[in-house]
Order: structure tokens, then sequence, then C-alpha cells
């Protein structure tokens, strides 16, 4: 681990899933020093660095550091607290996952505003890719020796991005589209579901859900 | 970091589009490298996310293509391994989360051009305005705390310099096929700091000899 023990991090961001969901899981799962920030809206906005949230500070020895993105964040944090493979390829393969994860959310939004002959397009273009992902998360799993993670036989960051990936699309995104929760069921495999219901058990998310529900009453015997 | 037994193909189509920085880490890395432009969509299913670019590294001991794909994923691979990313994790973190917001200005300016309904449409170019100004505002402030050197960290070329250029190629090239007058509309826009960090990148020895086949950005900005 990179990070002292008197290190302290605050999360800024607003009191919802969005897109801030994994870096409360690699705080969590890191077992860090951290709390969360939710800031007056717009007032706040100038006095961030990217005028956006999520925002990263990071205090220690009387200093203090900061960073912003999410997908930068998580990057970041994973690295620090040894959720990212040090061997370059190896954290590649995890974060181009997370990259196309930020493509679906990008071609969900397209198609929810789309309107006229885009949407239909839209739809088609974001189920393709949401399939396309899903095979590729069986894909990977079916060569994983656990069945439980989706690299080694250890939480990593792409365990941790998938789960909040889900959670976003399972939980949260229903209040922008009512049915997204149950399309996005559909379109997964009971070898995902078991991932997902895994990685919620890990004894290092356990005070994650102390906050919040897990997955586990969502999926009845009926979506395995 | 570089051996002389890895060479590279980076699948994408013959434009700039958001695959120019990955040229230019692969020119300024001194690598073998080419590229292929695949039949489109005959081969969507051959690649990894069904999307383009992709990065196949061959090497010659032996072991299988290692492949990936992911535009800024690829960016961050061959900055990292050819020493363009610091290695030091924030100093790393803190030219990554520029990048990071390059794109979302991008997918903001994507949204604003697929939409049709003319209130959205209003909605995603006032959003767009505002990320771009913010990003011109952060990029122009680090620069000149830098020293207005052309380079918005340290003293050599780095990865944030390296897609700071690609991004404004992608914007000022590739976009002017999606609304004509970009050039007029971002161009006065630009800081001087901004201009020079285009001209130091394109003019850099490590850069130098690629030819993008959008041209000189140099030249479109100072014109």
């Amino acid at each position: 681990m990179l990070s002292g023990s008197d290190t302290v991090y605050v999360l800024r961001y607003f009191d919802v899933i969005g897109r801030a969901e994994g870096c409360r899981l690699l705080l969590t799962a890191a077992n860090a020093s951290w709390t969360e920030e939710h800031p007056e809206w717009p007032a706040e906005k100038a006095n961030q660095p990217f005028e956006r949230l999520p925002v990263l500070v990071e205090r220690s020895n009387g200093n203090e550091w900061i960073l912003c993105e999410s997908l930068t964040i998580e990057r970041y944090l994973a690295r620090v607290f040894g959720f990212m493979p040090t061997d370059l390829k190896q954290a590649a393969l995890q974060e181009q996952m997370a990259d196309q994860q930020a493509d679906l959310l990008s071609a969900f939004f397209a198609q929810l505003t789309a309107t006229g002959d885009m949407k239909s397009k839209q739809i088609d273009e974001f189920n393709t890719l949401f399939d396309r992902m899903v095979k590729e998360h069986g894909r990977i799993l079916s060569r994983s020796s656990s069945k439980q993670h989706l690299f080694g036989d250890q939480l990593s960051y792409a365990d941790i991005s998938l789960y909040a990936f889900y959670k976003l699309f399972i939980v949260y995104l229903k209040c922008y589209q009512s049915d997204i929760a149950e399309i996005v069921k559909s379109k997964l495999t009971p070898e995902i579901i078991n991932l997902i219901l895994s990685i919620e058990k890990e004894p290092q998310l356990a005070p994650h859900f102390s906050k919040c529900d897990t997955m586990a009453a969502i999926f009845t015997a009926k979506d395995f | 970091m570089s051996s002389s037994n890895v060479s590279y193909t980076l699948r994408y189509f013959d434009i700039v589009g958001l695959a120019e920085s990955s040229r230019i880490l692969l020119t300024a890395a001194g690598v073998e490298w080419t590229e292929e432009h695949p039949e489109w969509p005959q081969e969507k299913p051959n690649q990894p996310h069904g999307r383009m670019p992709v990065l196949v590294e061959k090497s010659t001991d032996g072991s299988p293509d290692f492949v990936i794909c992911e535009s800024s994923n690829i960016e961050r691979y061959l900055a990292r391994t050819y020493g363009f990313l610091p290695t030091d994790l924030k100093q790393a973190a803190l030219q990554e989360q520029l990048r990071d917001l390059m794109s979302d200005v991008i997918v903001l300016f994507t949204s604003q051009v697929q939409c049709k309904n003319e209130e959205d449409k209003a909605e995603f170019q006032t959003k767009f305005d505002g990320l771009l100004e913010t990003l011109i505002n952060v990029q122009t402030k680090l620069l000149k705390d830098n020293g207005n050197t052309g380079r918005l960290f340290g003293n050599k070329l780095s990865y944030a310099d390296i897609v700071t250029y690609g991004f404004y190629m992608t914007m000022l090239v590739s976009f002017a096929g999606f609304k004509a007058d970009i050039v007029d509309v971002i161009k006065p826009k630009l800081t001087p700091e901004i201009v020079k960090l285009i001209s130091v990148v394109e003019s850099d020895p490590l850069v130098v000899k690629h030819k993008s086949r959008g041209g000189s950005l140099a030249a479109i900005v100072s014109a």
C-alpha cells in the first residue's frame, strides 16, 4: 500500500450513486480513512478545479492534494491501494473495461435524449454495445479460475468497476428511465449475476453495505 | 523499456478521428508501427469491443499478440510503456485527469451534433461551450505556471502535451466534418499559451516526422 496511515480522503460528490460509486467502493475496499462531502450546488462549482464533481481531496502531513474526473480518481485509488496490477498489460486489460463501461453510459444518455429517427437508431446502438459488453464480460470470466473474480483470485479494480457499473444501471438509472433496470437484467447471464453477487459478498466491501442495500434481493431465482 | 523486438499495428479508419494522439505516441516512442484500415463494418466482430481504434502489439519472442482497445486506454498504455507518463502516481493522475476532461468535451460535442431536437441541442451547446471554456482555462493556467514553454508539465514532451495536441486536432480537423465553421468558432477561444503548445508539440524532434493526414495543426491555429 502506497498510502500513509495518517492519510485521509474526502470524496466530494452529490448524494447519489451517479458516477462516484466506483470511487466509494475502492475507498471502502482499501479500508482507507475517508468521508464524503456533498457540496452546495451550484454554489460550490467555482471552488472545484474543473467546476465539476466528483473531486478527491487527499490530506496527509498537513498537505492537501486534489484530483478530478471519476475515472482518473478510480485508477489512482486502484493503483495506490493495490487493486490495479503493476504489470502494464494486465492493467490496460482492466482499464479498457472501465472505458467500455463509460461508453455504455454515454450510449444510454444518447438513446434517452434522442428524438425522431435517431431514437430507434440510438436504442439499437445501446443494445448492441451492451450485449457485446456482456459477452466480453462472460469471455473474461470463462477464463478466470475462480468465477468470482474477473482476473486472478482476489478483488481487483475490474471487479469493483464492473459492480459499480451494474449497480448504476440496475439501481440508479431508473430515475432517468423507469424500465432500464429490467432491460439490463434481462441481458445478464447467470454467470454475470453470480459474479455481481460474489463481489458484493467480499469482506472488504462489507462496510459499504451498512449504508446501502445489496443487489441480492433484486435477482430472484428466475433470473438465474 | 522499448524493445527492438516489439512492433505495433494500429487499427482505425483512415481519418484523424480519435486516433491522432495514439499515432503521435507511437511515433514519439520510436517503435516500429503500421496502420491498418479494416473493412468496416465487416471486421467489427473481430475487434475486442466491436469498435476501433485497436492496438496490436506483436513480439518476436513467440508470445501471442497483445490486443487492447479504447482510445484513451491505448494512449495511457503507450505513454506508460514508453515513459511519457510519470511513474509517480500523483503526477500521472494530474496528467490523466486532463485527458478525461477532454473526453467529456468531445462527448458533449457529439451529443450536440446527434441531437435533432432544437431545445436539447441548445442545451448541449451551452454545456459544450462552458466545459470547453473550463478546459482552456485549466490548460492555460498550467502552461503559464510552467513558464509558458508550450509544455504542460516539466521540460520535456509529455503524455499531457500529446493528448492535448490530439484533442485540438480532433476538434479543429476531424469535427470540421460535422460543423463546417468549427475553426472560426474555436480558434478565437484559444489562448496564446495553447497555440504555443500546439506549435511546440508539432515541432518536437520526437514528433516532427509524423505527417498527419490532417495537415499542420500549428498552421491552422496560427493563421
